[in-house]
């Protein structure tokens, strides 16, 4: 179980990215942060795991405060949290097999993975991650030599290798079409529900956040100002939408709809 | 007010621009608010002036007054005064009708009038840089032969063993008191004796009028018969050239015995007679022959080592430079660094050292080497890897400051520690550019050595210098060869190399 306490983010320019935000995420949930771009939920992820130092507030990791862990113990808690990005930050020039072991370097001794060595029961893991999201036969291939959907799949599977109690997924559907944002979130989806690891994910289209999530938060510049169950985001008013996306809420439904057709 | 268009009125009638313009150029142009205009054609009206006076005075330094040298410098060089002088005029002409027409407020391009200020520089250049295409082209067939032996210097670059046959006797000089006996003759031996063994050098008298020196009879036996035999002179200090009668330098042929007989008039002397003792001087008669196989000969074998050792210095030029620029490079790049003032400013500092390093040629620093190491490829090494690391510094840190920083938050987001998240996510993005930068500033270094040891620092530029200087056109061209292919074949190994690794 994660909870947040008011939690507070000012990037050192000053900007305020995140105020007094507190929530808490039960397991096994399908949590979709919602908001305008700019609003914080990049920060939000990221703070989670600690890519980014939160700079007041706890963050309780079934009981422990990640805010307060250094080194090994970190490590411990980011090795169980994984994370996929919208840009799949995949190392490129890296074959697909070795960003997908990449996932068990919090587990492996380090020594003998700085020079690629992995243990057999690794490699064998590493099959069945991309055997899950079905990309096996390009294991070999160079990371950047796959398409968009595959890449993000790939993200997928390193997170898996990390036997993660939670997926942190930051618009992991933003750089793909409609279809493949289907598919992804189709394996997010499948994730949550048959391997029960808690997923929260930042997404921009209202039809996804209807159709995938479990319960949904909200933030406008910083603020958390929305907090509701699937059930009540599938009956979301105009209004209670443009309370989060403010004036241009307008045109973002309209970027919505046009994403949403095969909903 | 910002918004509206002002339209600025020429501040005078046009006939006064034109009449101030007349007097400074430009200047009429400015007070018809054509600031740029105004002020570039006055400082290109003022320097092209000026470098017409700087070499006027280049072209009749003796003379006073300008008007003195402008006459003088006509009589020299009558095409470039006449052309620069009426070129001016007309420049300054264009500019007193521009003036006019800008400041009636007429639009205008000037095309014209700066196409007429780009002639004059180009023509003073023309002249300041003393191109003389007459002269390359009447001269061109005094370059051919030192050309073609550099195009073509494969014979060169085979030689046999030579046997040589020869025999001497001694001769004294300006004396005729206890002159040396005739040489021992051995059964068997080449043998050569003259008679007398005295007699005078050739010289010249007060009028400078040649004073032929005294007839030496030569008589010769026991050499290889029926071959080309040549006499050398051996004065009293061991100094041996070849002597020339009639103007052609001597050389004479055995016959059947293997004899010859030669009436030798003695040479001048190459040297100041010493003030004491006898002049012995020697008399030698000499065949060459070539004996055994082709063999690759000295200029090659010289070329293939200073080849190698070429190669070599470009090489620990590069990896001297390498590691010394890896760790720099981190401290230029600025996406590291940003962090605090100190560091900020370490990185303007080394910034800054690289750029003003990378601007100074290797060879100027190969000079600065042979003053602090002395002449060799040591000092080409120190100069080439001076220049590596500021060059390689750059482009390793930019290479840095470009490396995508999703990669290494993916990798930490996994529980990885700091060596496995350099490991995994940055090194596998620093290799391509590291490999590519380098191979290519080996490539670089290589050809810089080549030419580094013509101020030098080692290396085959020195030899090819040294055999022009000599002018041994051939083995300069056998040298000229090697660099060519080296570099050739580096230059495809190397674009091959980074291929892949792009
Ligand atoms: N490294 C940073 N330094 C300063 N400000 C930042 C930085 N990263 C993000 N911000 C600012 O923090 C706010 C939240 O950004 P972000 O978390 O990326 O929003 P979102 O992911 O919802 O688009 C924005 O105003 C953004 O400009
Ligand atoms: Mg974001």
């Amino acid at each position: 179980m994660l909870e947040i306490r008011n939690l507070t983010k000012i990037y050192n320019d000053g900007t305020v990215a995140l105020k007094n935000i507190s929530f808490k995420v039960e397991d096994g949930e399908f949590l979709v942060i919602i908001g305008l771009s700019g609003s914080g939920k990049s920060t939000l992820l990221r703070c989670i795991n600690r890519l980014i130092e939160p700079t007041e507030g706890e963050i309780l990791w079934n009981g422990k405060d990640v805010a307060k862990a250094d080194g090994r113990s970190l490590r411990e808690v980011r090795r169980q949290i994984g994370m996929i990005f919208q840009h799949f930050n995949l190392v490129k020039r890296s074959s697909v097999m070795t960003n997908v072991l990449a996932g068990r370097l919090g587990y492996v001794k380090p020594s003998s993975s700085l020079l690629h060595h992995f243990p057999k029961s690794d490699r064998k893991k590493a099959f069945e991650a991309l055997e899950m999201v079905g990309i096996t036969d390009q294991a070999e291939k160079r990371a950047d030599e796959l398409s968009g959907g595959q890449q993000q799949r790939v993200g997928i599977a390193r997170a898996l290798m990390q036997d993660p109690l939670m997926i942190l997924a930051d618009e992991p559907v933003a750089s793909l079409d409609p279809v493949l944002a289907h598919s992804i979130l189709g394996y997010l989806e499948d994730i949550n529900k048959n391997r029960n690891i808690t997923i929260m994910c930042s997404l921009h289209y209202l039809d996804l956040v209807q159709q995938y999530s479990s319960r949904v938060i909200g933030l406008r510049d910083g603020n958390l100002v929305y907090e509701g169950s699937n059930a009540e985001i599938r009956k979301m008013t105009d209004g209670e939408f443009k309370e989060i996306y403010g004036e241009e809420a307008v045109r973002v439904n309209a970027g919505s709809l046009t994403g949403g057709d095969n909903a | 007010m910002r918004n509206t268009k002002i339209i600025k009125i020429p501040l005078i009638a046009a006939p006064f621009a034109a009449v101030l313009s007349a007097i400074v150029p430009g200047l009429g142009q400015l007070f018809s608010h054509r600031i740029k205009r105004g002020l570039l054609l006055f400082f290109s009206f003022i320097s092209i002036i000026g470098l017409f006076l700087w070499r006027l005075t280049l072209l009749a330094h003796r003379e006073l007054t300008y008007a003195d040298k402008f006459v003088k410098s006509f009589s020299r060089q009558p095409m470039f005064v006449i052309f620069i002088s009426a070129v001016l005029a007309l420049l300054w002409l264009w500019i007193i009708y521009d003036a006019y027409h800008v400041a009636k407020g007429r639009k205008t391009k000037g095309i014209g009038i700066f196409t007429l200020v780009l002639l004059l520089f180009f023509s003073l250049g023309w002249q300041i840089s003393e191109i003389d295409v007459y002269k390359m082209v009447k001269e061109f067939p005094d370059a051919w032969p030192p050309l073609s032996r550099i195009l073509w210097p494969w014979e060169a670059a085979v030689t046999r063993d030579t046997s040589s046959v020869e025999a001497k006797a001694a001769i004294l000089a300006d004396d005729s008191v206890n002159p040396p006996p005739i040489p021992e003759y051995i059964e068997g031996k080449p043998y050569i004796k003259s008679t007398p063994t005295y007699g005078n050098m050739s010289t010249l008298d007060e009028k400078n009028e040649a004073v032929k020196g005294s007839v030496l009879h030569l008589e010769g036996s026991g050499f290889e018969p029926d071959t080309v035999t040549f006499i050398y002179w051996e004065d009293s200090i061991g100094n041996e050239f070849r002597p020339r009668q009639d103007g052609e330098y001597i050389s004479l042929i055995t016959d059947a015995d293997g004899s010859f007989t030669f009436d030798l008039v003695m040479p001048y002397r190459l040297t100041p007679p010493s003030a004491v003792g006898q002049q012995i001087h020697h008399v030698h008669a000499r065949q060459t022959s070539d004996v055994g196989p082709l063999k690759p000969s000295e200029p090659l074998l010289l070329t293939i080592e200073l080849m190698l050792e070429t190669i070599f210095m470009g090489m620990m030029a590069t990896f001297f430079g390498i590691i010394l620029a890896i760790p720099l490079s981190f401290l230029a790049a600025r996406n590291l660094m940003s962090g605090s003032w100190i560091t900020i400013t370490i990185y303007y500092i080394i910034r800054t050292i690289f750029n003003i390093t990378r601007s100074i040629e290797p060879m100027i620093w190969a000079l600065i080497a042979v003053v602090w190491v002395g002449l060799g490829p040591f000092a080409g090494i120190i100069a080439l890897t001076i220049h590596t690391i500021a060059a390689l510094g750059k482009l390793y840190s930019e290479a840095i400051e470009s490396i995508d920083p999703g990669p290494i938050e993916a990798i930490q987001a996994t529980g990885a520690n700091k060596l496995q998240t350099i490991m995994f996510a940055v090194v596998p993005q620093m290799i391509p550019p590291f490999v590519s930068f380098t191979i290519y500033r080996w490539d670089i270094n290589v050809r810089m050595s080549t030419v580094i040891g013509m101020v030098g620092g080692g290396g085959i530029g020195f030899l090819l210098v040294q055999y022009i200087r000599l002018l041994d056109y051939k083995s300069a061209g056998i040298a000229v060869w090697f660099i060519a292919i080296t570099v050739a074949i580096l230059d495809y190994v190397s674009s091959k190399i980074r291929e892949k690794f792009v």
